[in-house]
């Protein structure tokens, strides 16, 4: 009996360890742990050992099984965990399933832009339509008839009396005829100029103006109110100039310029905005008493703006809405 | 405007002032210097050349090799010009020099096998004059290596002004002086007129009558007699030159240097070619026909205001003089003309013939009516200086309403509360004397100023408010440390198209700006559009009625560059009549926004991942469903469907809420396409974003989350092929009770085996309550019913499993 044991536990040995994979350990299961298993049989064979030699073969046969069995399990967790590391490979290189973020144009942006900074000091932001009345795009801004300041605004006119906007000033002429001071907003739109397209220009662009009218608006809030807007977008370190300027609304009038110094380039001034105190005779055509009230208005291209933020030297690329433009912002 | 520094220095000192800070002054005022043209930088690199060997060309017979000195080195030069010779001097150009009369800067060059470091050079090369005889010949005299710009005095720097058109008074080099004089704080030095004059009274020569008086309210007429008329001396015709005027004789260029010293125009006529020797001033009239002086013939019209002799016309009044009285070779004796007409009157005129001239372009903005005789005077005595002429005494003036100079009042108080800072009443009243205003009067709280005539643009208190802060200078306005703010409620009207923006781009859409303006036929086709006058091209001749074309424009560029799968939108305003041609008033007009979001190509291409995917009309519809449901917080709407509706939509899909359109989207119609140079489906869908901002929800409600089970049962019926998924769900929630949650349609499926025209859909029915749970009992009760309902009313039949 002795040596039927160690026969089974050495061919055991032996054959496991010749077994590589699942398939190996599955035969050898089989062979010697099954129901008809060799080490079944040896327990068969014990049965009808002589009774005192049960216990002295009964000791060794459970011993060697259970040795047998450990090495076993020990292989097959072996091969188990081989086996679950080679499913468990990802190739995590690979790119993922697409999905893409549209985007505001660059204009909606830089309004968006412009926009926070001033509804961050109390404006409110108005809009208005694009078809406007002589009378409020011109007329009550204090532009006569037939002056040369209605030269310096190349006119989309629709018959005497109907235009495309010029500019978005004609909201504040509504804005003050509709309501009472005091009023604080800007006013961001398209507007329109009758000039041949080109890098420069294009037959529309875009304005934001703002507006405030209440007691005590002076120059010098203006003045702190714009560099307060120059530097939220230029930087803190803006260099600014403001310079005397004209326009039939606004007396005094002036224009904001800021030094542009593109790297490796020249520097030069660039004009960003117009402004000044609203003309009493503006107030007054809209009847609000220009002793008791004071204003400021100021206007700016959004279009100039962002041009000049983001390098762009052809205003048209603004308005071909190139896809491989716009995914760029 | 171009102004010349040098000319500027005979009326106002500038001496220890840099041109920098004469810029930076002028433009801060109101004086924009658009460009600052420094002649001495046209003569860069080139100097007095020393010619100390003269060779010939080994391989050209016409060309020599010459040996130049520039006073510190020695440089070969080839030479073509016949006069070179050993010792002489000449202008010399350096390699790095730019010769205007070329358009080219200077690089060493090989001629004929031979190096040339540089270019002795003829007048015209340096844009000098017109001669090529030879390369220019200096005087010996001239030090080697100086600088050809001071041998040729050559040193002035010419500012090029954008002048506001309030500024008229601006547009001379004495209105520009009277500005720095202000600024610098230097006394203004006007030119001193003396004439000798004869015994005979102009009077006696000449008759000027104004029969216009309202568009002519003064004429000066002064005469002068024996003139010889020839080219103008150099110091004349530099001036001229320097801010781009051309010379052309004694006479032309005395008007023209006036006009530019005083800002008042002037016309000289050859008075023995005025008939009668008579000037009357009139209106013209109509149709008639008149050769203006630079050769055209014009029609004329009788808004024109004309100078007429005795008999005809001689000039259009402040605009262009005829070429029947024009000054010739042989004038002998001229009448000068300074007048000042009415600035609207010349305006129209000026813009009705399309001419703009120096004189129009000044009188139309406003000339000084006190400036009329002076200027005259001063013509004259130039004229009589450069021509040996005789000035006839004193001058026609006629004036018969002379204009009051206004009087306005500055009150100190006002000045500080419109500027926000205090400035002292002396600077104040030393502003004003500079600039030329008198004080009527002054007391502690106002000062109040004679407006010179010249100072159109002075009107009120406002105006004068004006004059301090640019003299005094928008740079010392201090910056306050804080500001107001009115504490009323705030509004942005712009938030919901940046609501819907923020949406649209989660979706994956690109927003577009494209042109409001349409051509003719596009924007007819989509409604009744508004035309605008004048457009720069006839693609731009109308407002446009729709979205649609810019989008289809932009789709079709974009696949020109390849770009063939694309998610765009845009938010802009459309513009319709409601009666074709009538715009009245505001009502005659609908001026509506839009949204319109297009897909076309394919959501999916070449991935590993997956198949290729196109984009149909069902992407579209889900995006406006989820874009609703942020929006208005439900996708459920009054709906119509469209097939074969022609020209925009090949199929189509309207949205409504109580009988008003929101939406409209559908497949855009192969006509539309091709018209547009596409060729794969576009599916668009245009929105009313009036209407839908009407619909916007304040704030989603809040909706409990729900404690007990779901109940879930699925349902296959099998239906002819043409019913509608929309009328199935009708009939399921006809046939529920409120249990019933929702309805989730998940297969669609055709097949032989179901039957001919039949097909199979399959729906999952969601029951639950939010205050217990349902028993089974409940739920087959509704779930039955339902399907009897379905079953009953669409025909259908359950499908077997």
């Amino acid at each position: 009996m002795e040596q039927k044991i160690s026969e089974v536990a050495g061919s055991f040995k032996a054959e496991l360890n010749n077994v590589k994979d699942e398939t190996g350990l599955e035969a050898i299961r089989i062979k010697y742990f099954s129901r008809n298993g060799l080490f079944s049989k040896l327990f068969e064979d014990f049965k009808n050992l002589p009774k005192d030699q049960k216990p002295k073969y009964g000791k060794l046969l459970n011993k060697t099984k259970a040795e047998a069995q450990k090495e076993f399990d020990l292989l097959k967790n072996k091969i188990n965990s081989r086996k679950k590391q080679s499913q468990k490979f990802v190739d995590l290189s690979l790119p993922g399933r697409k999905k893409t973020v549209g985007s505001q144009h660059l204009i909606s942006q830089t309004i968006k832009k412009i926009s926070s900074v001033f509804k961050g000091l109390g404006f409110s932001v108005y809009t208005g339509p694009e078809i406007e009345s002589d009378e409020n795009n011109f007329e009550a801004l204090n532009f006569p008839p037939d002056h040369p300041a209605r030269d310096m605004q190349d006119t989309f006119f629709i018959n005497d009396n109907f235009l495309l906007r010029t500019h978005t000033s004609p909201v504040q002429i509504r804005l003050m005829r509709e309501t009472n001071p005091p009023i604080r907003a800007i006013i961001p739109g398209k507007v329109y100029r009758n000039e041949a397209i080109s890098a420069k220009s294009y037959c529309l662009f875009h304005q934001i103006e703002g507006l405030y009218v209440d007691t005590n608006v002076t120059f010098a809030e203006l003045k702190s109110t714009l560099v307060y807007f120059a530097k939220n977008i230029y930087g803190n370190d803006v260099k600014y100039r403001f310079r005397s300027s004209f326009f039939p609304f606004t007396e005094p009038s002036a224009e904001v310029d800021v030094w542009w110094q593109p790297p490796g380039k020249e520097g030069k001034w660039l004009e960003i905005l117009g402004c000044g105190m609203v003309d009493p005779n503006v107030l007054q055509n809209v009847g609000i008493d220009p002793e008791k009230y004071t204003g400021y208005a100021f206007g700016m291209g959004v279009e100039r703006i962002a041009m000049l933020k983001y390098g762009l030297s052809d205003i048209r690329i603004l308005f071909d809405n190139d896809k491989r433009f716009l995914t760029q912002f | 405007m171009k102004i010349s520094l040098n000319w500027l220095k005979e009326y106002v000192d500038l001496e220890g002032i840099s041109v920098d800070e004469i810029v930076d002054s002028l433009t801060t005022s109101g004086l924009e210097v658009e460009e600052v043209i420094d002649e001495t930088k046209n003569f860069e690199n080139i100097v007095v050349g020393l010619v100390k060997e003269v060779k010939k060309h080994p391989n050209a017979d016409k060309l020599s090799l010459c040996v130049v000195s520039d006073g510190e080195f020695d440089y070969n030069v080839v030479c073509g010009a016949p006069n070179v010779k050993k010792g002489q001097k000449s202008a010399f150009a350096k390699v790095g020099a730019y010769l205007p009369g070329l358009g080219v800067k200077l690089k060493k060059a090989k001629i004929r096998g031979e190096v040339s470091y540089g270019m002795l050079c003829a007048e015209d090369e340096l844009g000098l004059s017109d001669n090529h005889d030879g390369i220019m010949v200096l005087d010996e005299s001239a030090e080697t290596g100086k600088s050809l710009s001071e041998i040729l005095n050559k040193n002035d720097v010419v500012l090029d002004i954008a002048v506001t058109p309030n500024r008229a008074d601006a547009l001379s080099h004495i209105g520009v002086a009277r500005d720095l004089s202000a600024l610098f704080k230097r006394k203004l030095m006007l030119p001193e007129i003396k004439i000798k004059e004869t015994s005979t009274p102009s009077e006696k020569l000449a008759r000027v009558i104004i029969k216009n008086e309202n568009d002519c309210p003064r004429y000066v007429a002064k005469v002068v007699t024996g003139v010889q008329v020839a080219e103008s001396p150099g110091w004349l015709k530099q001036k001229l030159k320097s801010i781009g005027l051309r010379p052309i004789n004694n006479i032309v260029d005395v008007t023209n240097f006036v006009l530019h010293e005083v800002g008042q125009p002037l016309h000289a006529f050859d008075l023995d070619r005025l008939a009668d020797k008579t000037i009357i001033v009139d209106n013209a009239k109509n149709g008639e026909k008149f050769v203006t002086l630079d050769g055209k013939e014009r029609e004329l019209e009788d808004s024109f205001l004309m100078i007429n002799d005795g008999k005809k016309p001689v000039a259009i009044a402040g605009v262009m003089g005829g070429e029947n009285s024009e000054v010739s070779e042989n004038t002998k004796n001229i009448l000068i003309e300074s007048a000042y007409f009415n600035p609207g009157s010349i305006r129209k005129t000026a813009k009705r013939l399309g001419l703009s001239t120096d004189a129009s372009y000044r009188f139309e903005r406003g000339c000084n009516p006190a400036g009329t005789v002076n200027a005259a005077r001063r013509a004259a005595q130039l004229i009589s200086r450069l021509t040996n002429g005789n000035v006839a005494k004193g001058e026609i003036d006629i004036y018969p309403n002379p204009i009051a100079p206004l009087k306005v009042s500055l009150r100190f108080e006002r000045l500080n509360k419109i500027l926000g800072f205090k400035v002292k009443p002396e600077d104040v009243e030393e502003i004003f004397k500079y600039l030329d205003f008198k004080i009527e009067e002054k007391s502690e709280e106002r000062l109040t100023l004679i407006v010179p005539l010249a100072r159109h643009d002075i009107e009120r208190e406002i105006d004068l408010i004006e004059e301090v802060a640019r003299i005094y200078g928008f740079d010392k306005i201090p910056l306050t440390e804080r500001i107001s703010v009115a504490l009323n409620a705030k509004v942005d009207q712009t938030d919901f198209d940046f609501t819907l923006r923020n949406y649209l781009a989660s979706l994956g859409y690109f927003e577009i700006i494209t042109n409001s303006l349409l051509n003719e036929k596009d924007a007819k086709f989509f409604g009744t559009p508004v035309e605008v006058l004048s457009p720069q091209t006839t693609e731009m001749s109308h407002a446009r009625t729709s979205l649609i074309p810019g989008m289809l424009q932009t789709i079709s560029r974009n696949l020109r560059v390849k770009e063939k799968n694309l998610k765009l939108y845009e938010i802009g305003h459309i513009f319709e009549l409601k009666n074709e041609g009538v715009l009245n008033n505001f009502d005659d007009l609908i001026e509506t926004e839009h949204l319109l979001f297009a897909i076309t190509g394919k959501e999916l291409e070449g991935e590993w991942y997956g198949k290729d995917l196109k984009f149909d009309i069902f992407h579209l519809t889900g995006d406006f469903d989820e874009l609703l449901r942020k929006v208005a917080g439900t996708d459920n709407f009054e709906e119509e469907y469209n097939f074969n509706t022609g020209k925009i939509f090949e199929y189509s899909v309207t949205k409504k809420i109580k009988q008003k359109v929101i939406a409209k989207g559908g497949k855009i119609s192969d006509e539309l396409l091709k018209k547009n140079q596409i060729d794969q489906e576009v599916f668009l869908f245009d929105l009313n974003v009036n209407i839908l901002s009407e619909i916007q929800r304040d704030a989603p409600e809040f909706n409990e989350l729900l404690k007990y089970p779901k109940i879930v049962r699925d349902v296959a019926f099998v239906l002819d092929k043409n019913i509608m998924y929309k009328d199935v769900v009708k009939e399921i929630l006809k046939g529920s009770s409120k249990l019933l949650k929702k309805i989730k349609l998940f297969d669609i499926f055709e097949s032989e085996s179901l039957g001919a025209g039949k097909k199979s859909m399959a729906f999952q029915l969601e029951y639950y309550n939010y205050s217990r749970t349902l028993t089974e009992e409940e739920i087959d009760r509704d779930f039955w019913n339902a399907i009897e309902t379905v079953k009953k009313q669409l025909n259908a039949e359950l499908r077997d499993k």
